[in-house]
């Protein structure tokens, strides 16, 4: 009797450790059907609203649908990305949107498990390395023929830069960008050295690290390590020669776009230098940088960092608030009469996945995180300045100063010389050879190896790709 | 007629029910199926995919033989990475066993506190590999961080941990001896176990601490160094958190794990075929090491059953 009591009480406590372990999903469960009940209420309430948005958007009242949505990026970006999910949501009472965030590195591994299962996010964002997840793209032109995705207000030049070589809409972009050198000009002004210029060469650029690090003790130069090698390794290769002779890849991704490898050689010596000087993070210390919020330029620690410049209004109001000035200056040249390497592109897109039961419904969705006003005015082009017309102009009209110098400087950029193609794709397995090209650079410092040769390797390993 | 048939039956289903077999595999069942779902099923699958060029993004694989498995040799960071797992089993490992031992020997002193005491000490193992732990320790070595704080108060030059080829796997292998609880435990266990009697035996005869402890407390208790030496090597062959959050395998390759190496190559690099090759060469560089450690062990372990 004792026995089964005791069998009776350990079973008991057994199941309710399930149920407990049970709740917590049926909790979450809950709280987003409340979710959604709040919503419908709200979207109820004003009934006005929604009678001009359900004109606005003729498919509200369909069915039920559950889109699944990811993106990788700072923190600002997924608290407004939530928000304006939850406008549209409000908007479209039918459409539950079930999003992830992630930061850049661990969205691509995410996304590679989710390719080799089927199972892609509905909306999911790419950028210049979609070539490897072509298969799970589904093209917008169809959206676009249809009209589901509305690209009237998009100029031409603008739907370019997310198509593919043979002119297939991949995604809408998200906003322009370009890389620029962003610098706190007291840290230069302190170091007594020139502040950039429009055409300033990365002698200059080595030269002011130097400076910086020798006059204050900061870094003089620092940056996320995933953007050095587009904006600084990719871009010298860009440099040389004439306007758009050389690229690092060729322009239709099948093989180098230089023979040279002395070319890259210059520019893996300098940042050697910089880095056994102290003037550059080494491999430790940029370990440290996780994203550009906590850059070594944002804490005070550094002169100068790489920025995708739709990054930079973020990090100029978290210095403005410290009481810093920051301001950005084209990526340096090889020599100050030749290209530019600049390139305007987009930051990334939103794409509609092959995977998806409702392409349809997620094309509304991009179309409208593209379009809408009022969802760019939450958006504010964090992502990049928007590509649609009116949206650009509505944001244009009350800047913060960030912003401002921002789209300052893309319209700068603009007037520099550019070659009639450009290719900003990274082909499948580029990852492998910009961590062995980081690798290198830390032989070099340590003196195991000479810059000639880290070129030789790295222009070897690049080449590998393609055999 | 019917009714007594029917009893038959029912208490055969009792029976049945009942048996201590049935009991056992019902209660097991759930771990059956798990090890079979998640463990038996993707190990096989893998050994398959050694042999091909799979990647995560391509949807087919074409039979490659044993290209993934010769590419291992000439792979510089694949070599480098082995000799790295290798330097930080056999220095982490005896390390954290010492330190565990020490510490049991410590709490085996009769006081209300000792209870209090091992679950303090066994808190970092339970938090185990945990991703805060490993940030926590990325925090404490930074550059400017907690040790090198110290270090500059006290007026010595700080430390660059993460950046010096040659100190970055130091931090780790702390990390791996500061989670010495689970080892704590089981010696802890085993001391209790060998009999007061021996050591009143020795005291008579007149012997001092050491000897005690290395004539009567390590025999007595080398089953159990035994055992959590071959769990503690296993275990540590499998190092992935420390290196994948503090340190990336860098710089320059001095901390890159074997198992972070098999994951760059599965889901950063997508040659998925080529990471499951390293997988299995790794089973059987870990299957030859427990080995040779059942092997030797026959001249260390004492067995009171006696040959």
């Amino acid at each position: 009797m004792k026995k089964k009591l005791i069998s009776i009480f350990l079973a008991a406590g057994m199941v309710l450790s399930l149920a407990a372990c049970g709740n917590e999903t049926g909790g979450q469960e809950s709280s987003a059907g409340s979710d959604t009940g709040s919503t419908q209420e709200s979207s109820a309430g004003s009934e006005e609203s929604s009678a001009q948005e359900s004109s606005a958007a003729p498919e509200a009242d369909g069915e039920p649908v559950t889109l699944r949505m990811a993106w990788w990026g700072s923190q600002t970006r997924h608290d407004i990305t939530v928000e304006v999910i939850e406008m549209y949501e409000k908007e479209h009472p039918n459409v539950k949107i079930e999003y992830e965030f992630f930061s850049f590195d661990d969205y691509f591994n995410k996304l590679k498990t989710l390719q080799a299962s089927d199972q892609v996010w509905d909306i999911f964002q790419l950028g210049g390395n979609f070539p490897m997840y072509m298969d799970k793209i589904c093209f917008m032109d169809e959206f676009i023929d249809s009209g589901i995705v509305d690209v009237s207000d998009i100029p031409e030049a603008y739907l370019q830069i997310t198509q593919d070589i043979e002119g297939n809409q991949i995604g809408l972009s998200n906003g322009l960008n370009t890389y620029g050198i962003a610098y706190d000009v007291d840290m230069f002004n302190e170091a007594e050295v020139p502040l950039p210029t429009e055409n300033w060469t990365w002698d200059d650029y080595a030269d002011a690290a130097m400076k910086i690090m020798e006059k204050t003790g900061h870094y003089g130069s620092s940056g996320l390590s995933s953007s050095e090698f587009i904006a600084g390794c990719s871009t010298y290769i860009g440099q040389q020669g004439k306007v758009g002779e050389y690229g690092f890849f060729n322009l239709d991704l099948t093989g180098m776009g230089f023979e040279d490898p002395s070319m890259l050689e210059g520019y893996i010596q300098m940042r050697a230098d910089l880095i056994k000087a102290g003037a550059s993070p080494d491999a430790g210390a940029e370990m440290e940088i996780t994203n550009i919020e906590n850059d070594f330029l944002v804490t005070g620690e550094a002169g100068m960092t790489w920025v995708a410049v739709n990054q930079f209004p973020t990090i100029y109001d978290i210095c403005k608030a410290e009481g810093r000035t920051l301001a950005l200056a084209p990526l340096p040249r090889v020599t100050s009469d030749g290209p530019s390497g600049a390139v305007i592109q987009s930051s990334q897109m939103l794409c509609v996945s092959q995977d998806s039961e409702h392409k349809e419904e997620a094309a509304a969705f991009i179309s409208w995180f593209q379009n809408s006003v009022e969802c760019n005015q939450v958006l504010q082009g964090e992502r990049g300045i928007p590509v649609n017309n009116t949206v650009r102009d509505s944001l244009k009209a009350n800047l913060t100063e960030g912003q401002q110098i921002m789209y300052d400087f893309v319209d700068l950029i603009g007037t520099f010389e550019v070659p009639e193609k450009v290719n900003v794709l990274s082909p499948d397995g580029q990852d492998q050879v910009v961590d062995k090209y980081r690798n290198y650079i830390q032989d070099v410092v340590a003196g195991n190896m000479t810059a000639a040769e880290a070129a030789q390797k790295t222009y070897d390993d690049a080449a590998a790709i393609f055999n | 007629m019917k009714s007594s048939a029917q009893t038959i039956r029912t208490s055969k289903v009792r029976k049945f029910i009942y048996s201590n077999n049935t009991v056992g595999h019902v209660f097991a069942a759930p771990f059956i199926f798990g090890f079979i779902c998640f463990s038996l099923i993707p190990i096989l699958t893998s050994f398959y995919y050694a042999f091909t060029d799979y990647s995560l993004g391509s949807k087919t694989s074409e039979i490659v033989g044993g290209r993934n498995f010769a590419m291992l040799l000439t792979d510089d960071i694949f070599l480098q990475s082995l000799g790295i797992t290798l330097k930080y089993v056999f220095i982490s490992v005896p390390l954290k066993l010492a330190f565990a031992l020490f510490v049991a020997f410590l709490l085996t002193r009769k006081s209300r506190l000792v209870t209090l005491y091992r679950s303090l000490y066994y808190v970092p193992s339970l938090v185990g590999g945990s991703v805060a732990v490993a940030l926590v320790w990325k925090q404490l070595f930074a550059r400017k961080g907690l040790f090198n704080s110290v270090l500059s108060d006290a007026g010595f030059s700080t430390i660059n941990w993460f950046g010096d080829t040659k100190l970055a796997l130091w931090p780790l292998i702390l990390m791996s001896v500061w989670q010495f609880g689970s080892s704590m435990i089981i010696f802890a266990a085993g001391l209790k176990e060998i009999p007061t009697s021996y050591y009143e035996a020795a005291e008579i005869d007149g012997a001092n601490g050491f000897q005690k402890f290395f004539r009567i407390t390590l025999p007595c208790l080398s089953p159990i160094v035994l055992y959590n030496l071959v769990m503690q090597t296993i275990s540590a062959f499998m190092a992935f958190t420390q290196a994948f959050i503090i340190t990336q395998g860098g710089p320059n390759n001095s901390t890159m794990m074997y198992s972070l190496y098999v994951y760059n190559q599965a889901f950063k690099y997508n040659n998925m075929g080529y990471a499951c090759a390293m997988s299995w060469f790794m089973l059987v560089v870990m299957s030859a090491i427990t080995l040779i450690i059942f092997k030797t062990s026959k001249m260390w372990v004492f067995s009171e059953a006696g040959e």
